[in-house]
């Protein structure tokens, strides 16, 4: 029983792992968006939704291996 | 009523119902000051602050959604941004905050969701939309289908899963400043550390992760309405 709680435990952390990749994503992102803006600053307030949109999107992943950490602490512990 | 269901008071409907009091005065307040408000002279005070405000807010909404349909929705954008704001706010002042209840979200992404498929019937019409779950070829149903839902489940967890994890940390955070100050002998009864230490943490995650968090909500909100608005053909 000990060690059903604990691989739960485990696997709840390699879950949330997800999140290392989209870090990565959306700070290549804001980079690119800081670039753009950098390069025409008329353009502001259109990347700035873009940005948004894809760091939003890009953010999904990591959300969902939230929620399987979540169902994982919650449900099976 | 199912049986066997038990009615839980959860503590984050008193939060809800402070802030929409506050929100309600709010409000009275504006209109007061708009009634009484002379129109050729300068706005001042809080007639000033709301002026701003309704400017951002119906910019967003046009920047976003175009001018027409931008206007529509621009109120309903403005009390969302309010009402988060200051929920995503509340653990600053000790109250639980309602958006780290899973209920809550859940329904500010259901309102969210309703609108854009409201949206989407509206411009590509009822068969339209049927339609538009079969295409390219009916054996896409299945991604369709989630392409349609995610937009919900992703919405309201984002914003759950932000606030609730401030929360976690800073519970984690308060316990184990209470735990070093237990070190000390005779003062040690109260937490000392932590006051020190918490405020830079409580600035992270409840004013800048609440606003963002916030921001992305409604800009997402918008981005989607948008979205369907823009291809009717």
């Amino acid at each position: 029983m000990e060690l059903a709680r604990g691989l739960v435990a485990i696997g709840a952390g390699l879950a949330v792992l997800t999140g290392m990749m989209t870090g990565l994503g959306q700070g290549y992102a804001a980079a690119k968006a800081v670039e753009a803006v950098g390069r025409n600053p008329e353009a502001e307030s259109k990347i700035r939704s873009m940005l948004i949109l894809g760091a939003a999107i890009a953010e999904t992943a990591a959300i969902y291996g939230m929620l399987i950490a979540f169902v994982l602490i919650f449900l099976f512990n | 009523m199912i049986v066997g269901a038990t009615i839980t008071f959860q503590v984050e409907v008193l939060s809800i119902l402070i802030i929409s009091a506050i929100i309600l005065g709010l409000i009275l307040a504006v209109n007061r000051a708009v009634k009484k408000a002379d129109p050729l002279d300068q706005p001042k005070g809080i007639l000033l602050l709301a002026v701003i405000y309704v400017r951002m807010m119906s910019g967003l909404a046009k920047d976003n959604m175009g001018n027409i349909v931008g206007r529509n929705y621009a109120p309903y954008l403005g009390i969302l941004a309010l009402y988060l704001a200051l929920a995503n706010l509340s653990g600053l002042f000790g109250m639980p905050a309602p958006t780290a209840n899973f209920s809550v979200t859940l329904t500010l992404a259901l309102i969210t969701f309703i609108m854009i498929q409201r949206m989407s019937i509206k411009s590509i019409g009822f068969f339209g939309y049927i339609r538009s779950f079969f295409e390219p070829h009916p054996l896409f149903f299945l991604m369709n289908f989630f392409g349609k839902v995610a937009p919900l489940i992703s919405m309201s967890i984002r914003l759950f899963g932000n606030i609730t994890s401030g929360t976690i940390i800073m519970v984690l955070f308060y316990a184990f400043t209470g735990w070093v100050a237990a070190l000390v002998p005779i003062i040690g009864v109260i937490d000392f550390v932590g006051p020190i230490v918490a405020p830079v943490l409580h600035f992270y995650f409840d004013v800048f992760v609440g606003l963002i968090q916030m921001y992305i909500f409604i800009s997402l909100t918008s981005v989607f309405i948008g979205n369907e608005y823009s291809q009717p053909e």
